[in-house]
């Protein structure tokens, strides 16, 4: 009688059990999947450190080779443990080119973004490694390429590239993609290709090459101050400086992805388990007559909970067994997504977690049966039958009045009446409507805030409109030529003259120039900018004046922070030639380097030795907007590389806008399926519970169109209001949420971006028509209720 | 004129695969202005009757001209609107919907209504709502919830909203059903009073007293009427004891 009872209870609510069934596949999965993805994505930062032998320091510095002062300063340095160069060649686009195939019919240049390096396989120091996670080996005329380089270059395994350094040309197989600790982020904006020794070794055999020298250092233990003390007096100018921590911070991005993939799965869990809850105390209550039966021809209370216990278990079983399966292929296409760049330790040790998450799954459904169940005791047979109410009234509020409106039609007046009367039994509906909101809204203003054009200026520069690589910038740092570079920039506003376009351009080079405050034995480098070109332009400060005189300069709020300066004091840099005082006039917020450097004016006078780095060419044309002018400038310039201000920006962070877009596709889509499954179950059980008022409203003459309005323009009327409160708590936890993320690079005082068309129009719009289509068709299920079922209201 | 005529009627349910002839040929008139009850024993098909005629229920055979107009071949939407707008129905449990008051519950049909939309029409509407209200002596109920009045002020509700757009003819299963004594005997003295107003008035019950207030009785027996007993008016509350005597010898011989 026991299970006979119970396969009719399966078959009866055959929808219900199977919503309840998909919510119990979907809590499993994404508990287990996600959960193992924390673990995984928490250690696998440290583990891919750990193998790729990250130095404690290592920095970059341009050498001829022979006379190499750092080289020399290690050799004697008492501090270091140990100490290895790994020599590099910075590759310009025209440097590269891919070969013509069927791959390539088209014979596309090579666009490179950011710096590039052509090195050897690292034997100790920065290691490089298979997609796979596998050991890397190259034969000579093979190279593996960095993973964003061959993806934006449509690069594959089996395809040949180019590469000409000095008069030596080499073709090459691509054999591999790489995953590289450090070359391989996006934040440090330096990528690595590698070949093999003896291929390096045919282009080192020219003379007179500049070498990109990748100096990787470990330090005695407890040496770690007294060394960098040392270090900063030496002055080296250094194109980039690393220490092994800010390494794991240049992660920050990829942990963003993988983050925000937790808190989706925490969020769908949330929503199961409410889901999950509420079909629990529904179905009891739909089953109150039945209870009230059993417990009239002297079952017991146990006996009564058994059934609902052992039905519970069997669809938990069931949900969680799928659930288990499908956690597997679910959380390595998550932690795909999460760690592209990471070498993960291993793939086979998540079969435990899984199974516990499962397991967790079941016992949480079985405790919510057992704690609802026990509402059983409190009712007598005659309560339950009598459908749960012990005689006790309730008043009903009604809210709104039919008769004051003139112009409502009926059934939207019985739907906002509805909610306005009894939003409680809406809440679990607006919840996950809300939850699902904030979930597309919080990580759209992520990505808008990444695409935004204003976001340039977060990047320590000044927004222009077009933004250009002639393919020179690294000869204008390698061969300390400014010459050629103001030279190079007037040819430019000359051929954009013989255009008809008047046109002014800029650059900013950056420096390395160590420096301190107070205390000389305090030395720091940091990027220091200055503008060049005949653009003159300003910048977004935080406090203070631009910097005007030779010896004024501005900070970040950051390095005013960790120097101990503010608006007034000096700083002073120390260069071969000596001294100079800089006296800090203002503060700006970027996300270069973690938020850390310096802009001295156009008037100061640098030492070029010092130049490190040269990102673009800016070029502000008049009275033209910035995209006709990037076409303008593609057709006058077809050599070069031209950028708008979001596309500069997302070169410079190497596609994490792409990344986020994949995964706002992934978050919609999974929101729009959560909206739907809970709408179709939510309404399945609203009408169960209202079949006897349908019928009267069809048996005093209302059209089953009517009575289907009523039931789903409810549905939307939540849903409206809760993607107006899941707005208004997006933009309030915004700042608390996402903000924080830019502030770890250096944007801490960042506003973040809406794109009011997408957050208030397109995404709103969308949730409500899927939802609302998914309500309507739900709600088609009025056609079945008999009139005669009048009879069956409560 | 006739309200309603049905012509070999019949009604089938088919229960686990087995079918279940609930109504057997009926054939049956009721005048315009007149007031039918059926009576019968349980299960005779007294409720399938009422709901098939009145366009609740499918019909499985036969025809059922309302008014003029065969309701078995109209299409639902139709039936809907005619259900809306030319006939009222009385249940015996006091149906109404909870989250609305009473006076909104008895005004919904008509704002539903294609005669009920705009200003205009609405005051109307709300105007004929409160003279019935007052005519049924429920004036004082109007912004009550549903929960918070008398079974027979309920039930005159439900009356009210079966006549708030001035419906042909009234369909009544069992209206007192639910009522005790007092409230049963005011319920039908409205239902009497609206009959005489010229309202056609079909109803079912069990009662006696009910019946013989009725113009004509039918008596239903294993889904197909076996006889009718017609009173002519009910006017005076004198007349009662005579009628249901009557109506009770009547019975007797039908085998009630």
């Amino acid at each position: 009688m026991f299970f006979r009872i119970l396969k009719k209870d399966l078959k009866r609510k055959k929808t219900m059990n199977f919503i309840l069934l998909v919510f119990i596949i979907l809590a499993a999965m994404f508990l287990a999947s996600s959960v193992n993805n924390l673990i995984a994505i928490n250690g696998a930062v440290d583990h891919f450190m750990e193998i790729s032998k990250v130095p404690d320091f290592f920095v970059v510095s341009l050498s001829d080779g022979k006379n190499d002062a750092v080289d020399e300063y290690l050799k004697e340095d008492k501090y270091l443990s140990e100490y290895q160069i790994l020599d590099a060649f910075d590759i310009s686009n025209n440097q590269i080119s891919i070969e013509e195939s069927a791959q390539n019919p088209d014979n596309r240049k090579y666009e490179r973004s950011g710096i590039l390096y052509l090195g050897t396989i690292p034997d100790n120091f920065l290691k490089v490694f298979c997609s796979d996670g596998s050991e890397l080996h190259l034969k000579s005329g093979e190279i593996a390429l960095n993973q964003s380089e061959a993806e934006s270059n449509q690069l594959e395994v089996g395809d040949k590239v180019k590469i000409k350094i000095g008069e030596v040309e080499q073709e090459f197989t691509v054999v591999s993609i790489l995953k590289d600790m450090v070359f391989g982020n996006e934040m440090i904006g330096t990528k690595r290709h590698v070949i093999c020794k003896e291929d390096f070794e045919k282009y080192q055999e020219q003379e007179n090459l500049i070498y990109n020298r990748i100096y990787c250092m470990n330090y005695k233990d407890g040496n770690e101050n007294a060394f960098m003390k040392q270090w900063r007096k030496q002055g080296f100018g250094l194109i980039i400086s690393i220490e092994r921590e800010a390494v794991k911070t240049c992660y920050v991005v990829d942990m963003l992805v993988a983050g925000v993939f937790i808190v989706v799965s925490i969020c769908l869990i949330l929503i199961a388990f409410l889901v999950l809850r509420f079909t629990i105390v529904f179905t009891l209550q739909e089953d109150y007559k039945e209870i009230g039966i059993m417990k009239a021809i002297g079952m017991r209370d146990m006996g009564i909970k058994g059934i609902y216990l052992v039905k519970y278990l069997m669809i938990s079983l069931a949900g969680a067994g799928v659930g288990f399966c499908c956690s597997f292929p679910f959380g390595n296409m998550l932690l795909k997504q999460a760690i592209v760049n990471i070498v993960v330790e291993k793939a086979d040790q998540n079969v435990a977690v899984n199974l516990l998450c499962s397991v967790i799954i079941i016992f949480i459904i079985l405790l919510f049966c057992y704690g609802s169940t026990n509402k059983l005791k409190k009712f007598s047979a005659m309560d339950a039958i009598r459908n749960g109410s012990n005689g006790e009234r309730y008043q009903i509020k009604n809210c709104l009045k039919l008769w004051k409106r003139n112009r409502m039609k009926p059934y939207f007046y019985m739907a906002a009446n509805d909610i306005l009367s009894g939003f409680k039994r809406f809440f679990i509906l607006a919840a996950t409507f809300c939850i699902g909101t904030m979930l597309i809204l919080l990580p759209l203003s992520a990505v808008s805030t990444l695409k935004s054009n204003s976001l340039i200026s977060m990047f320590s520069y000044s927004p222009s409109d077009v933004y250009m690589d002639n393919g020179k910038l690294n000869s204008y740092i390698q061969q300390e030529n400014m010459d050629m570079l103001l030279r190079d920039m007037e040819e430019i506003e000359d051929k954009l003259a013989e255009n008809g376009l008047k046109g002014k351009t800029g650059a900013d080079v950056i420096y390395m120039v160590p420096c301190y405050a107070e205390n000389p034995e305090e030395i720091y480098t940091y990027n220091t900018f200055q503008a060049v070109g005949s653009w003159d332009r300003h910048y977004t400060l935080l406090e203070g004046r631009e910097p005007e005189l030779e010896n004024e300069l501005i900070i970040t709020d950051i390095t005013a922070k960790e120097m101990g300066v503010s608006i007034g004091d000096s700083i002073y840099f120390r260069t071969k030639d000596g001294e100079q005082e800089y006296i800090i006039t203002g503060t700006y917020q970027s996300m270069i380097n973690m938020g850390k450097g310096f802009r001295v004016s156009r008037s100061a006078v640098m030492d070029y030795g010092y130049a490190s780095l040269l990102f673009c060419i800016q070029v502000e044309i008049e009275e033209m907007e910035s995209k006709e002018a990037c076409e303008k400038l593609k057709e006058i310039f077809p050599e070069d590389r031209i950028w708008m201000a979001n596309e500069f920006v997302d070169s410079m962070i190497g596609g994490i806008a792409e990344q986020l877009d994949t995964m706002m596709v992934f978050i919609v889509g999974i929101v729009l399926m959560i909206n739907s499954l809970i709408t179709v179950l939510m309404m399945k059980t609203i009408m169960t519970k209202e079949r006897g008022d349908i019928a009267l409203l069809k048996s005093i003459g209302f059209r089953n169109n009517a009575v289907r309005k009523w039931q789903s323009i409810r549905i939307v009327i939540v849903l409206a209001i809760s993607i107006m409160a899941g707005t208004v708590l997006s933009k309030v936890l915004a700042p608390v949420t996402i903000a924080p993320i830019f502030a770890m690079m250096g944007g801490n005082k960042i506003e973040l971006v809406i794109n009011p068309l997408e957050a208030y129009v397109i995404y709103p719009l969308l949730l409500l028509a899927v939802t609302g289509v998914s309500a309507f068709f739900c709600a088609g299920a009025v056609k079945k209720v008999d009139l005669k079922e009048v009879n069956n209201i409560e | 004129m006739n309200s309603l005529v049905v012509k070999d009627l019949c009604k089938t349910y088919i229960v686990n695969k087995r079918q279940n002839h609930v109504l057997r040929n009926v054939n049956m008139e009721v005048k315009e202005g007149e007031m039918v009850a059926v009576m019968g024993p349980s299960g005779s098909g007294k409720s399938t009757l009422l709901y098939t005629v009145s366009g609740m229920d499918h019909v499985t055979a036969g025809k059922v001209d309302f008014f003029g107009r065969d309701i078995s071949k109209m299409k639902p939407g139709e039936m809907s609107d005619l259900r809306l707008d030319e006939m009222g129905f009385i249940f015996q449990q006091m149906y109404m919907l909870k989250n609305l008051s009473i006076y909104d519950n008895i005004i919904l049909p008509a704002y539903q209504s294609k005669n009920g939309r705009g200003k205009e029409k609405r005051q109307e509407i709300n105007e004929r709502a409160k003279g019935l209200m007052h005519k049924l002596g429920i004036s004082e109920i109007a912004e009550n919830d549903i929960n918070e009045v008398s079974g027979g002020q309920l039930q005159r509700a439900c009356i009210c909203r079966s006549l708030i757009n001035r419906p042909k003819m009234i369909f009544a299963d069992e209206p007192t059903g639910a009522l005790n004594q007092q409230n049963s005997k005011e319920v039908m003295k409205e239902l009497n009073r609206i009959n005489r107003e010229g309202t056609t008035v079909m109803l079912v019950t069990h009662d006696m007293k009910v019946a013989a207030k009725s113009d004509r009785v039918l008596y239903i027996e294993d889904g197909n009427i076996k006889g009718e007993y017609g009173f002519g008016k009910y006017t005076a509350q004198e007349e009662a004891r005579e009628r249901e005597r009557k109506l009770s010898n009547w019975l007797m011989e039908m085998g009630w």
